[in-house]
């Protein structure tokens, strides 16, 4: 503790002394890390939504005209052996008109000029709930598709897709942006500490002379980088739990939906930011500090 | 203690120092001399690694300036205290905390450090003065603060670089006695200055530098 007491001395007048660059720069850090969080979250809850979406996801395997009844017993059995799939329903033209003519109740006038089904026989399919990613579903549907007897296989492709895209556009985005910002934070850490070292230059130089260590003159310097990084990252995690409280409170109440497209933080996350935070700020003023020579 | 051999010095390409060759030896007090530009001040940098000689070979403390690391030169500067000619006061601390800096840089506890400051005060009669920034200071007190700062941390050596460049006689004569004390209590003392009556009649060795070399060596 010895070491840290002159350090920490220093830290604190410099801390207040220059307390409104301190505070942009811990401002600054606080946002550009509320926007990372942010936009990670977006593309967390995004996947989950996606995810929900898929559990309750059916398909329907549209049959060919000309299928043969060995034609048909064999598909049958190819997707019953599908472990993803739990459930192969049959429907016959019969059945599909049926249906088609319960749904659309009195207006069955339409159907009276028919002298033929026009409808196709199809299975539909129940997937297996779990975990199943959109990639999944992508491929077992093109995969059934070029199974022989099969006219066509539909399952809200559109839909999924692209939800799909903005899936991974989002999380891309997080990448880039993540990235984006950490750099940000070094470079405004970067140039606070880089200011208060040249106001110190003659001090420093004085301290040199005396007989400090590098570690001496750095400590102060990489202190008030901690203590500005993780301000900024403890500000931003209050301010997403207070953003993410008033969000779910408030404006569910208005608009139930949007529950849909929320998933709880994990408690982890409001750790993790003050850490990042910390990290970046930290190698901000190593760099800033750079090497001290005699 | 200090080891000059065949010491050059170039600034660029002029030359400052040429051939030096002198020594200190442990527990001595001894002057350096010469005019105004003789390179006096450059002598001493080189001796706390402020400079590194272009040729030649300086030993000072048991350690050879011309093969320290870098990592090693504060803990020679430690050995070393230097009363600076251009003072190098911090002007945004009190007096007590610019001779207080001597200490912190050694990690020393708060209440020991309290100690030897108000110590080293007293001896150069700044006590009351202690809580003052330095830019309400007279020149001669400005000086003693720094000859404060130099020893308190009791080096090895003491370097005093014009120590008595802003003071009248009396004071200055009080300043040389504070030297012949802590040298009196083992410390090496060499002082540079271009006041013949500082050394005159003291008995100690003293070395006139001119035309870039040690032209003579005489008792005071
Ligand atoms: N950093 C430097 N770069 C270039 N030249 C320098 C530098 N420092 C000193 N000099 C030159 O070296 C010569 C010796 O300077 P130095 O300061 O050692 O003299 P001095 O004996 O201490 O003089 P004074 O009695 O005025 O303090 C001078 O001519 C000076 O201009
Ligand atoms: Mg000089």
């Amino acid at each position: 503790m010895k070491v840290f007491n002159y350090s920490f001395q220093t830290v604190f007048k410099s801390l207040w002394l220059e307390k409104w660059i301190n505070l942009l720069t811990i401002l600054s850090i606080s946002i550009g890390l509320s926007l990372v969080t942010t936009f990670i979250m977006m593309s967390l809850n995004m996947e989950s939504v996606l995810q929900r979406w898929a559990k309750n996801f059916g398909m329907v395997v549209y049959l060919t005209e000309t299928i043969s009844q060995e034609e048909e017993d064999s598909l049958k059995n190819q997707l019953a052996e599908d472990i993803d799939i739990i459930e192969v329903k049959y429907i016959s033209k019969d059945t599909a008109l049926e249906e088609l003519r319960k749904t659309l109740g009195a207006n069955t006038l339409i159907f009276e000029g028919l002298n033929e089904n026009p409808l196709p026989s199809s299975f539909e399919l129940k997937l297996k709930s779990d975990l199943l990613s959109p990639e999944i579903i992508i491929n077992k549907a093109a995969k059934i598709e070029k199974m022989s007897g099969v006219e066509e296989v539909q399952y809200g492709e559109k839909w999924l897709s692209s939800l799909y895209t903005i899936s991974k556009t989002m999380k891309t985005g997080s990448i880039v942006i993540g990235g984006a910002v950490f750099i940000a934070i070094t470079f405004i850490t970067y140039s606070t500490i880089k200011i208060f070292f040249y106001r110190r230059k003659e001090e420093i130089e004085t301290l040199k002379l005396l007989g400090a260590t590098r570690s001496f003159i750095r400590m102060p310097f990489l202190l008030e980088g901690l203590i500005i990084g993780l301000l900024g990252g403890i500000i931003s995690s209050l301010a997403i739990f207070s953003i993410y409280s008033f969000t779910s409170l408030k404006v569910i109440e208005f608009l139930p939906s949007v529950k849909l497209f929320m998933t709880s933080i994990p408690f982890e996350i409001y750790i993790a930011v003050p850490l990042a935070g910390t990290l970046v700020s930290v190698i901000g003023s190593i760099i800033a500090v750079g090497k001290i020579r005699y | 203690m200090i080891e000059f051999s065949n010491v050059t010095k170039y600034y660029d390409k002029d030359v400052v120092l040429k051939d030096v060759t002198f020594s200190i030896e442990k527990g001595e007090l001894a002057y350096i001399t010469g005019p105004s530009g003789a390179g006096k001040t450059t002598l001493l940098k080189l001796i706390y690694c402020a400079e590194v000689p272009d040729k030649g070979q300086l030993v000072v403390a048991g350690s050879d300036v011309n093969k320290i690391k870098q990592k090693e030169i504060p803990y020679l500067r430690r050995k070393v205290g230097i009363v600076f000619q251009d003072f190098r006061l911090l002007f945004n601390k009190t007096v007590y905390e610019n001779v207080a800096l001597a200490l912190r840089i050694h990690y020393m506890p708060s209440k020991e450090i309290k100690d030897d400051v108000t110590a080293v005060l007293k001896e150069v009669q700044l006590s009351h003065k202690a809580n003052i920034y330095p830019q309400h200071l007279s020149g001669g007190e400005q000086q003693r603060v720094v000859i404060a700062r130099a020893m308190v941390s009791k080096p090895t050596v003491l370097l005093a670089d014009e120590p008595t460049g802003n003071l009248d006689a009396d004071t200055s004569k009080t300043i040389i006695n504070l030297f012949r004390e802590i040298n009196a209590r083992g410390t090496t003392v060499l002082i540079a200055t271009h006041n013949h009556d500082l050394f005159h009649g003291t008995g100690r060795r003293v070395f006139f530098l001119k035309d870039n070399q040690i032209e003579k060596e005489t008792i005071g």
